[in-house]
């Protein structure tokens, strides 16, 4: 892109405005992340597909001939393929919420439980499970709990007049946050030991075994239209992100653009952990990952970190289902595997979060 | 002479329950460079910030382009007047190029993206600061002055009529310093109306036309930097010592603060 | 007593006499003082008579509720109206005393002190932990506290020791005798059978948690000998994916969860399955306690037979209504009306 004035070098010559500064092929690598946790998904379990089968569904399914297999077809397509799905939502869901939230709270160390929803959610289950409603129930009211809880911390967020705007809310998110874990605590004593408690313990640990075609659409609409609301203002996050009075000056309305962002994020948090329990560490990993490929800024790390964060959880959801007999919780085997993973990002990042 | 871009009267600044400054009023025209001279805590950043609106004015009034403050929206006063502060390192290590390109933000839309235009503009302010070799340069990775220029360049791209500047050599180097200078002169001299605080006369007298002593709030004096800016005054306004060095060939003096140890000055 | 030494046969009078008088002092209590050995081998000091019994934790409390229902205090969690139904007039509504030990320790020390029991008594493990807990709260409290192996082939010799401890020889026996019968019929019955079945336990409404092999969720299954899917790994509870279910594919399934059992012939996940294709997904009576899996105690009784004539219909030909009318009468000490009958066998609340 030459400058009309000048007749020297533009100093960008030579470098692809969406590549600056970051690793080469940045974004591919994320892709190549989904893609691989993609097949794996479908085709490792306790009943071995071969990538020929899988392929040879899909093409049958493309060409609107019957499938080959029964079995085969039963298996991806009515319990791997709606798990696969689930796990690329949620993975994404939690990425793109988490580097939103890193921007907004200007701070690379929150994730997108920082304001409550998880908590809310969590609270909702358990008490679903309490009340013993059905599974749709119990999703429901996780689903609004976390709604709720949000609210809750933005409305007491509001109430204080001084003070950073955003250091409020995230002391008003972590003291509901809080709050609410008590609740939790609450709930789970009064439980009956033998039956409800396990069934809360289990939810809270964070799994997708549940995960179930029926289930998608009150996953992905929310998550869908959150995301969408959240692409759409990913530039204004690069100035959301400079302290307040800068983003104020430069012309944002930061009040507003932070309520949106908020709320997009939490209808996307509250039925992530709604479907998928708590499932944490990916909403604060993932970004940084992405910013290594791609770099800081959100045009291209908010979808980068989509991709990524969705590839990563079907990779560690299908390490959930087949490293044992039995479903190993979800939210363990990200904290075993995030935490290393964190260390290791805290160590590199010498130069501030680039 | 044009109306005053900027006009501020019998302001009151500070925050709910401490007052900071009081009786203050200023005005800025196109093309001049205003500066607010005064010692560290005396007021003048509050007064910077709630002339630009970040801060809520107790009492008195502020006028942009004769119109109040107050009745202007976010983007349309960030179109007219742009804000440089003290470059702090920013929390994520965006490019020079990245960060000037906020400065854009007031000419988007909510969900637009900055287009070829809005980099053309971007790469042109880097330019015209020197600074256009640093654009694919991550803020994290260059010096103190070089981010106070990638911040002025943002203002720049705001394409402001007026850009006021918080204490724009507070971190940077001598050569640095010198850079700023000549650039906020220079804008100026380009039609733009500049304002910006310091705490050093040497500065406001040589690159200001006109100055504003702020001590503890108060304005101890106002006009042009030649009259206001002399020894007497200066002391009245650091309560201090201070030695005024003149120039031989005629040029403008410098003023030095009063050194214990007695020093021959050189004639 | 026998006097050992020929020279002292002839104790002096006074001797006699201050003996005599110490005895007087003695409370009234320390005298009629039995002492017995429970079920995790230690020497416990029970009074002679017993009329208030403090229940530990459920599993004790419906022993205690079987045998002596008149002395139980309370219970750990108050009965609620479903339940009551089932239960004794008077006894069943006891008021809530919270749990002792076990998962989740609620009663308030003072509460147990207030209510005066003249023993104490808890089903379950009698491993060195629980033995110690025991020990500390008998020296805590000075009430007098006695352990129970929970295990169900323990529970004909739990009947025995329970009737030590609070004097109810009698009806002890009775119980202990049908319990030991049903236990060994069962299994007899098991043993005999050619090609038993896989069976798949779910619990949750989801019907992925399951039991495995050695939890107290399927004792009941592994002391009948029924092969359940997840006996070959050892641990707690688990929740496992629907595609290990469809590995497994058991041929009966057996939940607890009543929107499970609902739901599970309209999920497409669980269609291959092939207890769901052949309809055999039974779902466990609960009425007043559940039939299997928990509380670990003597109401598991009549499951067993429920999960002999579910797994195996053949060799468990008898008439279950009958079955349960007896158990509850006998146990439950309540006459059932064929309509509540009924409903204890639909599994429902």
């Amino acid at each position: 892109m030459k400058h009309p004035r000048r007749a020297s070098r533009d100093p960008l010559e030579g470098a692809t405005p969406a590549v600056r500064q970051s690793r080469p092929g940045g974004v591919s690598w994320a892709v190549l992340v989904l893609v691989a946790g993609l097949l794996l998904a479908l085709t490792q379990g306790r009943i071995d597909i071969p990538l020929s089968d899988l392929g040879q569904l899909v093409w049958s399914l493309l060409q609107g001939a019957p499938a080959p297999n029964d079995q085969v077809q039963t298996i991806v397509l009515q319990v791997r393929g709606p798990r696969a799905l689930a796990a690329l939502t949620v993975g994404a869901a939690l990425a793109v919420v988490g580097a939103a939230f890193q921007g907004l709270f200007r701070n690379p160390l929150v994730s997108p439980d920082i304001l409550g929803a998880s908590a809310g959610a969590a609270l909702g289950a358990v008490l679903g499970i309490f009340f013993s409603f059905g599974v749709f129930g119990i999703q429901m009211a996780a689903f609004v709990g976390g709604l709720l809880a949000v609210a809750l911390a933005y409305g007491v967020g509001s109430t204080v007049r001084h003070g950073d705007p955003v250091l409020v809310l995230l002391l008003a998110g972590i003291v509901i946050g809080s709050l609410l874990g008590a609740g939790i605590g609450l709930v789970k004593v009064l439980a009956d030991p033998y039956n409800q408690l396990p069934a809360m313990t289990f939810w809270l640990l964070g799994s997708l075994a549940g995960a179930h075609a029926n289930d998608l659409p009150s996953l992905i609409g929310p998550v869908a239209l959150g995301t969408v609301v959240l692409l759409l203002l990913r530039w204004r996050m690069d100035v959301m992100s400079l302290p307040e009075d800068e983003a104020r000056s430069l012309g944002a309305r930061t009040t507003g653009l932070r309520l949106l962002i908020v709320a997009a994020a939490t209808l996307v948090t509250a039925a992530s952990v709604a479907a998928a329990g708590i499932v944490g560490w990916v909403g604060l990993v993932v970004p940084h990952l992405a910013r290594f490929l791609v770099g800081p800024s959100f045009v291209r790390l908010l979808p980068t970190s989509a991709v990524l964060g969705g590839g990563l959880l079907l990779l560690i959801d299908t390490l959930a289902r087949t490293l044992a007999p039995v479903e190993i919780p979800l939210g363990i085997l990200t904290a075993l595997i995030g935490s290393p993973f964190f260390i290791v990002l805290l160590r590199r990042a010498s130069r501030g979060w680039t | 002479m044009t109306a005053a871009l900027l006009h501020a009267d019998g302001l009151s600044v500070g925050y709910p329950g401490r007052v900071v400054g009081a009786g203050l009023s200023l005005e800025l025209r196109g093309g001049e460079v205003l500066a607010l001279l005064g010692p560290n805590g005396c007021g003048k950043t509050t007064l910077l910030k709630t002339v630009l609106g970040l801060l809520p004015a107790l009492a008195g009034s502020v006028r942009l382009q004769g119109r109040a403050l107050a009745a202007w929206p976010l983007a349309e006063r960030a179109r007219v007047v742009a804000y440089v502060p003290q470059g702090q390192a920013s929390t994520f290590g965006f490019t020079a190029l990245e960060m000037v390109l906020m400065g854009r933000t007031a000419h988007l839309g909510l969900i637009a993206r900055p287009g070829a235009k809005d980099r053309a503009i971007a790469l042109q302010a880097l330019e015209r600061l020197g600074i256009a070799h640093l654009a694919a340069r991550s803020v994290h990775e260059v010096s103190g002055g070089e981010r106070q220029l990638v911040l002025i360049a943002r203002a720049l791209a705001q394409q402001p009529q007026a850009v006021l500047l918080d204490e724009p050599t507070a971190s940077l180097d001598f050569g640095n310093q010198g850079l700023v200078m000549r650039a906020i002169r220079t804008l100026a001299r380009e039609g733009l109306a500049m304002l910006f605080t310091t705490h050093d006369p040497n500065q406001a007298l040589r690159c200001a036309g006109r100055a504003l002593l702020m001590r503890e709030g108060q304005v101890l004096g106002e006009g042009a930097v030649g009259q206001v800016i002399e020894a007497e005054g200066l002391r009245a306004l650091y309560r201090a010592g201070v030695r005024q060095v003149d120039d031989a060939g005629g040029g403008l003096p410098v003023f030095l603060p009063e050194f214990e140890t007695a020093q021959a000055t050189k004639r | 007593m026998a006097l050992e030494n020929p020279e002292h046969a002839h104790p002096r009078r006074r001797d006699l006499l201050i003996a005599a008088g110490l005895g007087a002092c003695l409370p009234a209590g320390a005298q009629g003082t039995r002492s017995v050995v429970d079920g995790a081998n230690r020497r416990v000091n029970v009074p002679a008579r017993v009329q208030r019994i403090f229940p530990a934790g459920p599993p004790a409390a419906i022993w205690l509720y079987t045998l002596a229902p008149d002395a139980l205090i309370g219970w750990p969690r108050a009965n609620r109206g479903p339940e009551l139904e089932f239960l004794l007039p008077g006894i069943g509504n006891r008021p809530e005393v919270g749990r002792l030990t076990g998962r989740g320790n609620t009663t308030n020390l003072e509460q147990l002190l207030t209510s005066k029991p003249d023993l104490i008594v808890d089903a379950g493990f009698t491993r060195q932990t629980f033995v110690e807990l025991a020990d500390r709260m008998q020296a805590q409290t000075g009430i007098p506290y006695a352990l129970l192996d929970g295990r169900l082939e323990a529970t004909a010799q739990g009947y025995t020791l329970l009737g030590e401890l609070t004097g109810r020889t009698e009806r002890a026996a009775r119980l202990a005798r049908y319990t030991a019968d049903t236990l060994r019929t069962v299994r007899e019955r098991v043993a005999r059978a050619t090609a038993p079945p896989r069976v798949y336990y779910a619990r949750g409404p989801e019907g992925l948690e399951t039991g495995l092999g050695g939890s107290i969720n399927v004792e009941m299954f592994e002391a009948m000998g029924i092969r359940h899917v997840a006996a070959g790994l050892q641990g707690g509870l688990a929740t496992v994916s629907i595609e290990q279910v469809l590995a497994w594919d058991p041929k009966v399934i057996v939940t607890i969860d009543q929107s499970f059992a609902q739901t599970v012939h309209n999920n497409p996940l669980w269609r291959g399955v092939s207890a769901v294709k052949n309809g055999r997904v039974h779902l466990s009576p609960k009425l007043p306690f559940g039939w299997i899996d928990f509380p670990p105690s003597v109401n598991r009784l009549p499951g067993l037979w429920w999960l002999g004539s579910k797994v195996f219909p053949a060799l468990f030909p008898e008439d279950l209504g009958a079955i349960t009318r007896e158990f509850y009468q006998l146990f439950y000490q309540v006459e059932l009306t064929p309509a509540q009958v009924q409903r204890v066998l639909a599994g429902r609340e």
